[in-house]
């Protein structure tokens, strides 16, 4: 008896220690702990690019709802697009704060820290770098000060409440980034050609692609530092940035998959055939009237491309797209409902008006964030404001044709002709006047090359700083500016809780609204 | 492998059972109440064995002994007493309990024991208090009648899930619902869906499932010491249910219960929304449709006013959308079980069918559950208890809430004054035969198109079984086996259909859950008086538990064909499939001491060790003590009279916990390829720790039973504290890391509070009675330390993202924290230069989770009829309502036209400028409740506090008499009603008790299930 007891009580002690194979037991079968390198980065492109996880979420709100309303390239009646009236919706404004780190900048982050220290993996790191750093150019754009040097390290340092670092920091650093991962690449080391959703492995597009992007930001200082403006841009003139269409940084999307889809055609659109968020066949976005007024006033031969009016047999929700003709296109004044409408003009809807068309956000469009044509503006610009040497005029009137001849990147039935091209350019010249006479003519191009390529990122940054095209801020019932023009988004209420130095950003920077600017806004 | 061990010695005692056989008599008799009613159930036990038998419904029982043998009789509410078996016909009166001494609960493991002998708290409520006034979430019946019990029920409708606290939240982030065990078998009460800001579906829990009439006690274990040999994951206590068993008699017992409730509107109106303006925007009828989603229009003239069909239609209020949506729901529940057996086994078998028919037009609920309960004695030695449980729910187009789509309460919150919902249900189409969309949000369907075109599907398959062989090696030395499991298979279908506006393609969206967790489990036993005053029970045991998902999900979408919903029907190139599983195991041994003296001291031990596979190897196990003890003074000395019966009790004891599976390491998702390049990016939205050890929560009560004044009062009283500690917290951080949350082993929680169960016989006279019983739970929760440099963590926030629940040092669990008006010295709101408030960030609202909870009920009794009344209520907390901030942002709250606004504009009275000079801007009304709607949280936080006449049973017990010359045995009819009234509450428009999930961010209600009353009545047949 007493032997069966410790019979039984001996099984116990096998039952409770047997924890040998715990360790293997806690490993997720399901997941690797381990993955290439260029899987990450391929995935960080099309984060960027909005199109993976929750698709467009964060470009629909930040880019479509605040951006492009906010610069007068888009127009709308209703108020969902908040931008247009400058009204305050929380989730909209929050979006890609929210949305870019937990996603780009996360994985990014991870992807330089596991590569760092391997030589086999210079070329990865490297444009991982750069895109970071073009990531995190939106994201300050956007919203002023915010973490950088901290952010998305939580995994590695532990590092749970990241600093807000101040927009001029994380503008030097941005440009030094660009600066060394641009020297970085090599053609010493493997690169992944794979994974390269943008160049398709031709290294040297990166190159122009870094020193494109300095240039960009360069220029962003005109005003807050005009010396580390000029430095930097003729550093990155001097390094030489993209020369022909084929270096524009656009996520190529072939629209086979949601997350190979281009993120503009799942809000805009019908995405693929018919799911998404179509928003402009239900009617609830036009062009603008500044915007097509303008594209007519210059005979831009992109107008009847980019915008359509509706079949008049369809009816909302399902518009077609009907006459383009840029004749008869008409753009919808900003800040209106349909009472304000109808007041000024009888309609009631914005069903006669131009709205995008269907071709420029297809699912397998590319997503266009940083042109060859941009490149060569604001080599103008540099030029015009003497900080580079060259001819000014000459770089506007290749801008303007590298902005045209790109429309074909959207497989348009009816791109421009090169007749239409040179009546435009001739049509358009560069003044050769006074600096201001100057940028008046670079940015209106600037604004319609960005309203074109759907990236009101670029469009509302260089209306900020340019204060070009003089656009009239609209003053809407219950707006959040006393009707000025937003200068910024507010950042998510939940940082305010969750990380102190929300707070020192705020004292710093000045108050959360749309009211305070960002440090090169100044 | 490791199981062969395990079977071979349990093949070993079968083999030992049958070497020992002794002569026995046969005894057997009747039990009587002293009015001479046969007793049913009463426990007849051979003294010093474990050999027990229950009464039959007619009082009878039989069984052998040896000759010579003590039977002890007992019998709940009855004293028990002690025979010698001597022959057959015996006949026992049990005289009704004057001391309250020998009361039987079910205590861990499931032992039974003298309600005397424990040191710490249980409350026992018996199966027919669930059955009368049922709600079809069992554990909602429970709401109001244990103290510190708190119960909140999702605001879904049937078929929804529970949040189920004692004494208080314990953890910060883990989880906070006591272990439910079920026939000695943990069952899985993971909530298959929960509700987030951005809404969606309860699709219930594991407790949601059970057969209320099946149940035959639920006993609450609420302190540690009660759980500390159920293990870590009883470390919030333990609700253990017993199911029925058979009774041994003559022939098959039969049992019949029917019940039937209506189920109608509890809010048929929202009282507080304005019915004066209509559609439309600044003032103006709406002229498009994107102008059609709110209430800003002019007055209500009666004009014919164009809607949003084109067609135009008398601009008029609609008070009545609610009751013209809603229908009258039902539950229609009937069981038949079959009891009976001989000396070698007793069985039970159970049938039940359940049909729900919501309020909610296409919405249904269907539960059978099957259940057969077997006790067999295959000698003297030998002996076992077999459960097999299988239930199958199918669920029709649950209740989507909190944000849409698909989500037709939503539509009903928002639903523009001037709108008639009749209407809207001709109109639902377009030409093109897909959706009409109503308003300028797409997410927001018209409610007929939400429920009768999306759709749903849930069923869910479960079997629960349980094996207990169990050998004597002698009287006071038995090996007992536990093996058993509970394993469910789920699936779910949900289909947004063809036409739909935010996704005119439609998808299709499929969830694969199959769940399984053993637990096998063998203990020793040992019970024997040591000396004449000294008594021993100990045991020690060892369990293994193995915890399995498996989820399969498979979505996608458009349809190629419309209106054909099936995977096939969609590309493949548009269909998302995802395999996620999961594993989980604790091994833990565990001992048990109990000793008494005299009967009136009692000493119980217990110690417990547990490995987890999910925490750091270096540090996954953990042993915790605990010790109990019972005084009963009554017993040990002369006490003045008014005393019956007096109880002292106090227990001291710790639990430690573990987490979920897979949270140590970092790893990736393969998010498939893009232009032929596989993608990958870390899975984690968590910062995993590889760190983790078990959190430790050690608790401690002391408390006071009574009975006094001839029997007539009858207190129980208790006082406690329980702290956790190392909690295992997965904290929201700041996105800016990357990451949406951090797990650490962090901080302290700590809860204090009282509990007082007071009844008093008021009247008791043979014909007349008249027993008030009040309960109240008290808990002061308070989090007293996070990790260093963190004071607070976020836990949830809102659609509205206004006001946040947090944790936070100092602060009790779950605090409402958000935009407030900003103040200035004097209390003066501050105003920016457009004339809005100025948001104060993260001002401190209060708790989520009130702190004060109770029930008083009445039971009248005259002559044959009962009538009971339970009132509930709830006290001290907060709650943000999402719903009320939506009706101000679209101009439907009462507020948005009180005092003129509409005509005058807004000047917020005793305002200031920035500068402190007073403000003169005068706003739109229509600017300013939209800017409080998407600004200030301050504004739409309520007191949670309620009264509500909670349950009404009338009671008709026929005498016997009446059917003594039919088959019947016995027979009742009930009138029930449940939720009958809101007496008291401060939150307009809506149910304080609403609340859209049962995660530990309480506090926040959006667009729910509006709440209901029901009324019914209840047979119950025997024969």
């Amino acid at each position: 008896m007493i032997r069966k007891i410790f019979a039984a009580l001996s099984l116990f002690v096998v039952l409770g220690s047997c924890t040998k194979d715990f360790e293997q037991i806690n490993v997720d079968p399901t997941k690797p702990a381990e993955v290439p390198l260029a899987y990450i980065l391929g995935q960080t492109q099309l984060m960027i690019a909005g199109s993976a996880g929750d698709p467009g979420y964060h470009t629909w709100r930040a880019n479509f709802c605040y951006s492009m309303p906010i610069a007068q390239q888009f127009s709308t009646l209703g108020t969902f697009y908040a931008g247009d009236k400058y009204l305050y919706q929380p989730d909209l404004s929050e979006a890609y704060f929210i949305t870019a780190y937990p996603n780009a900048v996360k994985n990014l982050v991870n992807l330089i820290e596991l590569g760092k220290d391997k030589p086999e993996e210079i070329n990865t790191v490297s444009v991982a770098r750069i895109l970071k750093a073009f990531q995190f150019s939106i994201i300050t754009d956007l919203y002023g000060d915010v973490p950088y040097f901290e952010a998305g390290r939580g995994y590695y340092d532990r590092v749970f409440q990241p600093k807000y670092d101040e927009q001029q920091a994380i503008y030097m650093d941005l440009l030094k980034e660009l600066d060394e991962a641009g020297d970085a690449i090599t053609d010493a080391q493997p690169f992944p050609s794979a994974a390269d959703f943008v160049y398709k492995g031709e290294a040297s597009s990166w190159k122009a692609f870094a020193n494109t992007l300095m240039l960009r930001l360069a220029m962003r200082l005109a005003k807050a530092d005009p010396g580390a403006a000029q430095s930097w841009a003729a550093k990155a003139i001097g390094k030489g940035v993209m020369s022909s269409n084929v270096q524009t940084f656009a996520i190529i999307h072939d629209g086979s998959t949601v997350n190979s889809a281009n993120a503009n055609s799942y809000n805009l659109g019908p995405y693929g055939t018919e799911a998404g968020r179509k928003e402009v066949v239900k009617g609830d976005i036009q062009w603008s009237k500044v915007l097509i007024d303008m594209m007519k006033a210059r005979n831009d031969p992109r107008l009847p491309i980019i915008a359509t009016l509706n079949d008049p047999a369809s009816k909302a929700p399902n518009y077609v797209d009907g006459d383009n003709s840029a004749a008869n296109a008409k753009g919808l004044p900003n800040g209106l409902d349909g009472n304000r409408l109808k007041a000024l003009t009888g309609e009631t809807t914005a069903e006669k008006y131009s709205r995008p068309r269907g071709v420029i956000f297809n699912a397998d469009d590319p997503n266009m964030f940083l042109t060859h044509a941009e490149a060569r503006f604001r080599t103008a610009e540099a030029i015009a404001r003497g900080w580079a040497s060259g001819d000014a005029a000459a770089e506007y009137s290749a801008g303007q044709e590298a902005a045209i001849e790109q429309m074909e990147g959207y497989k348009p039935d009816n791109p421009a002709t090169d007749d239409q091209i040179d009546d435009y350019l001739a049509a358009n010249l560069y003044p050769n006047g006074s600096l201001d006479a100057n940028l008046v003519q670079i940015e209106n191009e600037m604004f319609i090359l960005t309203a074109s390529t759907l990236n009101g990122y670029e469009g509302w940054a260089s209306i900020r700083r340019t204060g070009l095209p003089a656009i009239t801020p609209t003053n809407y019932p219950g707006n959040q500016t006393g009707g000025t023009l937003p200068r910024r988004l507010r950042l998510p209420g939940s940082e305010a809780g969750i990380n102190p130095n929300y707070k020192i950003a705020i004292d710093r920077q000045g108050k959360d609204d749309f009211l305070t600017r960002v440090w090169w806004d100044k | 492998m490791r199981k062969l061990p395990l079977l071979a010695a349990f093949l070993c005692l079968l083999l030992i059972s049958n070497s020992s056989f002794s002569q026995n008599i046969r005894v057997s008799g009747t039990v009587l109440t002293s009015a001479g009613e046969p007793v049913n159930g009463a426990t007849v036990a051979v003294k010093g064995t474990s050999q027990a038998t229950f009464t039959t419904e007619d009082g009878k029982f039989s069984l052998s002994a040896k000759p010579g043998a003590v039977l002890i009789i007992s019998y709940v509410g009855y004293a028990t007493q002690e025979v010698n078996a001597s022959r057959e016909g015996m006949r026992i009166t049990l005289s009704a309990d004057t001391k309250g001494l020998d009361e039987v609960v079910i205590t861990a493991l499931g032992i039974k024991k003298e309600k005397k002998a424990l040191g710490y708290s249980v409350t026992e409520v018996k199966g027919d208090e669930l059955t009368q006034a049922r709600s079809v979430n069992v554990a909602n019946s429970l709401a109001g009648k244990v103290a510190g019990l708190n119960i909140t029920g999702t605001s879904t409708g049937p078929g929804g899930s529970s949040r189920i606290t004692i004494r208080g939240n314990g953890s910060i982030d883990g989880n906070n619902q006591p272990l439910i065990v079920v026939d000695g078998i943990p069952l899985n009460n993971d909530n298959l869906g929960s509700v987030g800001m951005w809404g969606g579906v309860d699709n219930g829990d594991g407790i949601s499932s059970l057969n209320p009439d099946e149940i035959e006690s639920v006993s609450v274990l609420k302190g540690g010491t009660a759980a500390a040999l159920y293990g870590s994951r009883a470390s919030n206590g333990a609700i253990l249910v017993t199911t029925k068993g058979g009774l041994k008699g003559k022939g098959i017992g039969v049992e019949i219960n029917s019940n039937y409730v209506v189920e109608s509107l509890l809010l048929p109106e929202f009282k507080d929304y304005q019915y004066e303006y209509g559609i439309g925007s600044n003032g103006l009828v709406a002229a498009n449709q994107g102008d059609q989603g709110s209430s800003w229009g002019p007055k209500l003239d009666g004009s014919n006013v164009t809607q949003y069909d084109g067609v135009g239609r008398p601009y008029v209020a609609q008070r009545d959308n609610l009751k013209k949506f809603y229908r009258p729901g039902g539950n229609f529940t009937n069981s038949i079980a079959f009891s009976g057996g001989g000396e070698k086994l007793v069985y039970r078998l159970s049938m039940s069918d359940l049909n729900s028919r919501s309020i909610m037009p296409g919405t249904s609920l269907k539960r059978d559950n099957l259940a057969l309960n077997l006790n067999g004695t295959l000698s003297k030695k030998l002996s076992f208890l077999a459960n097999v449980k299988y239930i199958k729910e199918k669920n029709r187009n649950r209740p989507r809430i909190s944000d849409s789509p698909g989500n037709a309460n939503y539509a009903l919150y928002v639903l523009p004054t001037s709108l008639n919902v009749d209407v809207m249900k001709d109109i639902k189409y377009n030409d093109l035969g897909n959706e009409r969309e109503w308003s300028n949000n797409p997410y927001v369907q018209n409610p007929w198109y939400a429920v009768e075109d999306f759709s749903t599907l849930d069923t869910k398959e479960r079997v629960i079984a349980s094996f207990e062989p169990k050998f004597n090696f002698t009287d006071w030395l038995y090996v007992k086996g536990r093996f058993g499991f509970d394993k469910f298979n789920y699936r779910y279908r949900g289909i947004t259909p063809t036409g739909a506006a935010f996704q005119i393609g439609g998808g299709l969206d499929v969830k694969l859950r199959d769940f399984q967790e053993t637990n096998n489990e063998v203990l020793i036993g040992f019970d024997k008086d040591l000396t004449g005053s000294f008594h021993l029970n100990a045991l020690a045991g060892g369990n293994m538990m193995k915890r399995v998902y498996n989820n399969e999900d498979y979505n996608g979408g458009p349809f190629n064909i419309p209106y054909f919903y099936d995977i096939s029907n969609i590309d493949p190139a548009k269909r998302g499939l995802s395999y996620v599983y999961s594993e989980n195991r604790i091994n833990s041994l565990y001992a048990s001491v109990d000793l008494s003296f005299n009967d009136y001291l009692y000493l119980n031990v217990t110690g417990r060790n547990d490995w987890f596979s999910a925490l750091n190897p270096e540090s996954n196990s953990i042993f915790y003590p605990s010790v109990g003890i019972s005084f009963i003074p009554t017993e040990a000395f002369q006490m003045p009279e008014v005393f019956n019966y007096l109880k002292v009790r106090g227990a001291w004891a710790q639990v430690g916990g573990g987490a979920d599976p897979y949270r140590l390491n970092l790893n990736y998702t393969l998010s498939g390829n893009h232009l032929g390049a596989p993608v990958a990016q870390i899975n984690q939205s968590e910062i995993p720790n590889s760190q983790l050890r078990p959190f430790v929560s050690t608790s401690s009560e002391i408390g006071i039973e009574a009975k006094m004044f001839n029997n007539r009062l009858n207190l129980d009283f208790a006082i406690y504290s329980r702290v956790t500690t190392k909690d295992i917290v997965g904290a929201s951080i700041s996105q800016t890391t990357g990451y949406g949350t951090a797990v650490f082993n962090v901080g302290e929680l700590s809860n204090k509070g009282v509990e007082l169960l007071l009844s008093y016989k008021l009247i008791d006279t043979k014909n007349f009675s008249w027993e008030p019983s009040v309960n109240f739970g008290y808990n002061k929760n308070e989090v007293v330390s996070l990790t260093e440099g963190l004071t607070r963590i976020q836990k949830d926030e809102p659609r509205s993202r206004t006001a946040y629940v947090y944790q936070e040092v100092g602060e009790s669990f779950s605090q409402l924290l958000g935009n407030g008006f900003a103040r200035n010295d004097k209390g003066q709101i501050i105003v920016n230069a457009q004339g809005f408030p100025v948001v104060e960030n993260l001002v401190r609202f209060g708790t989520g989770i009130s702190p004060l909870t109770g029930g008083i009920s009445n039971t009248f009794r005259y002559k044959g009829v009962s009538l009971s009344v339970l009132i509930d209520g709830r006290f001290g907390g907060k709650v943000f309502s999402g719903t009320n901030s939506l009706a101000y942002g679209n101009g439907l709250h009462a507020q948005t036209v009180a005092g003129g606004v509409r005509e005058d504009g807004v000047l917020l009275p005793n305002s200031v400028n920035e500068d402190n000079s007073p403000n003169t801007t005068v706003l739109t009304a229509q600017a300013y409740y939209s800017y409080l709607n998407t600004n200030m949280g301050e504004e739409f936080i309520y007191k949670s506090d309620f009264v509500k006449l909670r349950q009404v049973i009338l009671d008709f017990a026929i005498p016997s008499r009446v059917y003594a010359k039919t088959p019947f045995k016995g027979v009742s009819i009930s009138l029930v009603g449940r939720n009958l009234l809101i007496l008291k509450k401060y939150i307009p428009n809506v149910d304080p008790e609403s609340t859209y999930n049962n995660t530990n961010a309480q506090g926040l209600e959006f667009a729910s299930f509006p709440p209901t009353r029901t009324v019914g009545v209840n047979l119950n047949l025997k024969f």
